[in-house]
């Protein structure tokens, strides 16, 4: 099975050719996608389909749909597309999963999760994260206007590019990466054994502690450069070896496998 | 033979100017001419208007009664033209060859609406021309308020109307 997340989909940002033909092509006999699959998305109301042209984001939703006869998709919300919803998912052909959430695979316990809730660091974040996954917050949002939605939608991502930049000169501000200590008591919240999430596009293994370790997914920004140190478009597949006894653990094989090769792309 | 010019009158805002391939796109040329010199587009809307994406217009009357319209043509969206900002394209239902009076005017580069492949996924939708004057006015109208009326989502809150199409 293949996770990925972070594609950030939109239109115009160039690299729906190298997702969908990943789509087209991945011999995965499931796909989890772990979060901000969409760069924005303001409510499923404001993404119509009976409509022609059709917006960027449903011609998505359908490739993902044609793709969802072949394998089971599975999708979680991000911290761009917390609105995804039932009608975006009917559309799409997969199922939404709540964040965090344990996949048993293999014999191990993995627990999937998109990763902004544990970037403790970024306290603006964090209360930003505190106001909009409230349920009233989004009752009211969503019955707004869709362009008023979408102008909004536009100022916060101003406002969080803004405060990226503050982050980056603010030498009081701790770590924003995951914070390990907490990644290691959900761990142990969960009973699981590893933990994949994406978000921070820092892709990479962390041991955690011994048997525990916090994978990371990379995104898919095709426009910048990808390096074998910080690889874009990379899909984490994990394999379970055959085991003869249906109660021995057998063993998961993960592979990293880069859609880019290293001599960039235009 | 020199590419006919269209005026797109519309109120308040100003004049949009197209310029349409007749070389590339000869079907929708003929069709896009023939409603203009029928007077079709007189008086309709631009009834869904989404920023950052296009404004579609050319086939409601204020009031969002549809008009009638005539045979559909053939989709020429593999002609080469692409859905670059501020070209001009026909709309249609998902259907590919579903092309009547309606089209739109693209307010980004909309690679994803180019043609890939001659199936109802792939099929794409047919630029036909461009602006070639009134790209503000273009930008004006993307940028009024809009919201859901009878049943459409996006449409501008106060009516957008192309008070007149003029061939030049």
């Amino acid at each position: 099975m293949d996770v990925v997340s972070d594609l950030h989909l939109q239109a115009g940002l160039g690299h729906v050719e190298v997702w969908v033909n990943y789509l087209n092509t991945t011999t995965a006999d499931a796909l989890f996608i772990l979060g901000d699959l969409f760069e924005v998305w303001v409510g499923d109301d404001a993404y119509p389909r009976n409509v022609s042209p059709q917006n960027f984001e449903v011609q998505c939703l359908e490739q993902l749909s044609a793709i969802s006869f072949r394998l089971p998709i599975f999708v979680m919300h991000g911290n761009r597309d917390f609105l995804l919803g039932s009608a975006a998912a009917a559309l799409g052909g997969f199922s939404l999963l709540t964040d965090p959430c344990v996949l048993s695979f293999g014999g191990q316990r993995w627990l999937l999760t998109h990763g902004d809730a544990l970037c403790t660091g970024d306290t603006a974040y964090q209360a930003f994260r505190h106001r909009v996954r409230n349920s009233a917050w989004q009752i009211e949002f969503l019955a707004q206007p869709a362009s008023v939605r979408r102008q909004a939608a536009q100022e916060m991502r101003k406002q969080s590019q803004e405060q990226q930049a503050k982050n980056k000169v603010d030498s009081s501000k701790t770590d924003l990466d995951v914070n390990n200590g907490l990644a290691m008591e959900w761990l142990q919240a969960f009973k699981a054994d590893m933990m994949i999430h994406g978000h921070t596009h820092r892709p990479a293994d962390h041991q955690l502690s011994a048997g525990h370790v916090r994978m990371v997914l990379s995104d898919w920004d095709v426009n910048i450069q990808n390096t074998a140190a910080s690889p874009r478009a990379q899909v984490l597949r994990l394999s379970a070896a055959a085991s003869s006894a249906p109660s021995s653990p057998g063993t998961v094989r993960v592979n990293r496998i880069n859609l880019l090769t290293s001599s960039a792309t235009p | 033979m020199s590419n006919p010019q269209v005026e797109l009158h519309i109120e308040e805002l100003g004049v949009i100017t197209l310029e349409l391939d007749a070389d590339k796109a000869p079907k929708s040329t003929e069709n896009f001419l023939a409603y203009v010199n029928k007077g079709h587009y007189d008086r309709t809307l631009f009834h869904r208007v989404i920023p950052g994406f296009m404004v579609q217009g050319g086939g409601f009357e204020p009031g969002m009664t549809q008009k009638s319209v005539g045979a559909p043509i053939n989709n020429e969206a593999n002609n080469g033209l692409k859905n670059h900002k501020y070209t001009v394209a026909m709309a249609r239902t998902n259907d590919p060859h579903s092309a009547t009076a309606q089209f739109f005017i693209n307010v980004a580069d909309n690679g994803f609406l180019n043609h890939t492949a001659p199936s109802v996924q792939g099929w794409g939708y047919a630029v036909f021309g461009k602006v070639v004057s009134g790209n503000d006015v273009v930008d004006k109208i993307a940028a009024v308020k809009t919201g859901q009326r009878g049943g459409h989502g996006d449409v501008p809150k106060d009516d957008v109307i192309l008070t007149k199409a003029v061939a030049i």
